[in-house]
């Protein structure tokens, strides 16, 4: 990084600092006023009415169809997580046990639904689960049932449209830290006398967790704030989070308690993320994530 | 060589990451094939085949200006993301300074920020200023979302670009912003281009900003299928989406072979990340 000849000017290096400085000023004033801004508006929204008041926060946990949406949001993000695991933690070992072409094979089966909007996905989802959907369609000419299942607008229709969504932010932090994974580490356990089962469990397994805690992090952190796959899929019982803020501000017009629960939303969200970037590095979430 | 004993294992584990794989992709070509379905309601498999739903898509108003409207969203937020990301990109990369680590934190977290919340912060911003329903609402929301993927794709490149080669140009007489232009942002160009490509996908397939900063005006084309799918499932759906499933990969595909052809001409500036692509 020295560069012998350089200093030509009295001060080079602080001379460089400060243009480069410049550079930020443009985008940061963008993100200023544009993104910081109104969220700490919304702060304000949700604790001045016109006074200070915390009754925006306390309404939250005094009405139990709104501790409900939050119950609701725990316990689907939960599911999706685990099962993203489940089916994710496989496949992402998968990729990194064959050749470099069917691995390629592989990413690009990932990529292309990842790559395609949540809303044809979800959409994806209501022509098969429907009522009068694909699978019932088959089931009913088939004559296994009577009467169409009921597949979506409810729990089950919201974790098959959300594990559909955020599989693949579970495959890619997963795979990029197995990849980095010494595998002659595997072969000498293998050498030493361990079986295929033990060497798995004893050395692959716990050298990949860190992969594991990211994936899982990032997974829950996105199902927590996910709003198109519920609001579409969910039904009356599957009320979230933030379908609970879409009706608060959209058919109850209380944007005060509407922005008191963005501003919680945002809260759970933000220690998340903390949480897992001083855990795991910020390079692993946005290094990974599409690009 | 892990399980090379265990056959057994091997051929499970390929059963299950096929389903899996199944799971993924299963859904998008069923709607692809759909698509092409003659009559009045969704079968599968079709029973006979017609472009009719593309007619009526490219033939409906309401589905045309939503879509003529969404890709002029999309290109003004490319262009937007792609200057404050790459700017912002090389400000953090490249400078030294107290807080960078933070800033970086900062100018990425959009990323993770859940976009309701964002919309209803944005809403109440906008409608101060009676921008609600003003296309000018959707460029701004649109590029807080499209540019921290810039800034990551660009970072990620700057990283394994030799800075050295700024400061020898710069020590040649090139003047700051000289060296950038012609110095820096040759090398970087795959990730700006792949960058780019990136935020105007964000922004065409953006619904949840698109439904609340739009108003009863300004419908993009994922704000009108949002409206349609509420509703019923109108066949016409399933053709918009085959296309919305086709142009990404056209975009991003085509990206790639350009990264990759450059990335071969110029294999010592210009590293691809790990192989993950």
């Amino acid at each position: 990084m020295t560069f012998p000849g350089a200093p030509v000017r009295p001060a080079p290096r602080r001379y460089w600092r400060t243009r480069q400085g410049l550079v930020l000023v443009a985008p940061l004033g963008f993100f200023l006023a544009v993104y910081l801004y109104p969220l700490t508006r919304l702060l304000g929204w949700s604790f001045f009415s016109p006074g200070f008041t915390l009754e925006h926060y306390a309404k939250l946990f005094r009405e139990p169809a709104y501790l409900q949406a939050f119950r609701n949001t725990a316990e689907i993000s939960i599911w999706v997580t685990g099962l993203s695991l489940v089916l994710g933690y496989p496949l992402a070992y998968l990729m990194t046990v064959v050749s470099r072409r069917v691995r390629t094979l592989l990413i690009v089966l990932v990529l292309v639904p990842f790559w395609t909007s949540v809303l044809v996905r979800t959409f994806a989802w209501m022509v098969i689960l429907g009522k009068r959907g694909i699978i019932n369609q088959v089931l009913v000419g088939w004559g296994v049932i009577d009467r169409p299942l009921a597949l979506i607008y409810n729990m089950l229709g919201v974790q098959i449209g959300m594990v559909h969504v955020l599989l693949p932010f579970m495959v890619f932090p997963l795979l990029s830290v197995m990849a980095r994974i010494d595998t002659t580490l595997v072969a000498a356990a293998r050498s030493l006398g361990a079986s295929p089962r033990q060497a798995f469990i004893r050395i692959f397994l716990p050298l990949s967790l860190p992969g594991v805690s990211a994936g899982c992090v990032l997974v829950f952190l996105l199902a927590v704030g996910f709003y198109i796959t519920p609001a579409l899929l969910g039904g009356e019982g599957q009320v979230t989070f933030t379908t609970l803020i879409e009706l608060v501000v959209r058919d109850l017009l209380d944007w005060n308690f509407g922005a008191s629960l963005g501003v919680f939303l945002l809260t759970v969200v933000g220690t998340l993320f903390v949480l897992f970037s001083t855990l795991l590095g910020l390079d692993r979430l946005t290094g990974d994530s599409r690009a | 060589m892990i399980g090379g004993g265990a056959s057994l294992g091997r051929s499970s584990l390929w059963t299950y990451c096929a389903l899996t794989l199944v799971f993924l992709c299963a859904p998008i070509l069923i709607v692809v094939v759909v698509s092409f379905n003659a009559s009045e309601f969704i079968q599968f498999p079709p029973r006979a085949w017609s472009l009719r739903w593309y007619r009526n898509y490219f033939s409906a108003r309401e589905w045309v200006e939503p879509t003529l409207l969404s890709l002029r969203i999309a290109f003004v937020t490319m262009v937007l993301s792609t200057v404050l990301g790459t700017a912002a990109a090389i400000g953090l990369t490249r400078g030294r300074f107290r807080g960078r680590r933070m800033l970086e934190f900062f100018f990425v977290s959009p990323m993770v920020v859940p976009t309701i919340v964002l919309a209803i912060g944005l809403y109440l911003l906008f409608a101060r200023f009676k921008l609600v329903g003003n296309p000018l609402a959707l460029y701004l929301a649109h590029t807080v979302v499209a540019a921290p993927l810039v800034i990551v794709i660009v970072s990620a490149a700057l990283k394994t670009t030799d800075s050295a080669i700024e400061l020898a140009a710069r020590s040649l007489g090139a003047g700051y912003f000289r060296a950038m232009w012609y110095v820096t942002l040759p090398a970087i160009l795959p990730a700006v281009i792949s960058g780019a490509a990136f935020a105007f996908l964000v922004s065409f397939d953006e619904v949840v900003l698109a439904i609340f900063l739009g108003g009863p005006t300004t419908t993009t084309l994922p704000k009108r299928m949002w409206e349609s799918v509420r509703y019923e499932i109108d066949p016409t759906l399933t053709a918009i989406s085959t296309l919305l499933v086709i142009i990404p990969i056209v975009i991003l595909g085509g990206v790639e072979i350009v990264r990759r052809s450059f990335a071969a001409v110029t294999a010592t500036v210009s590293r691809p990340a790990d192989g993950t692509q």
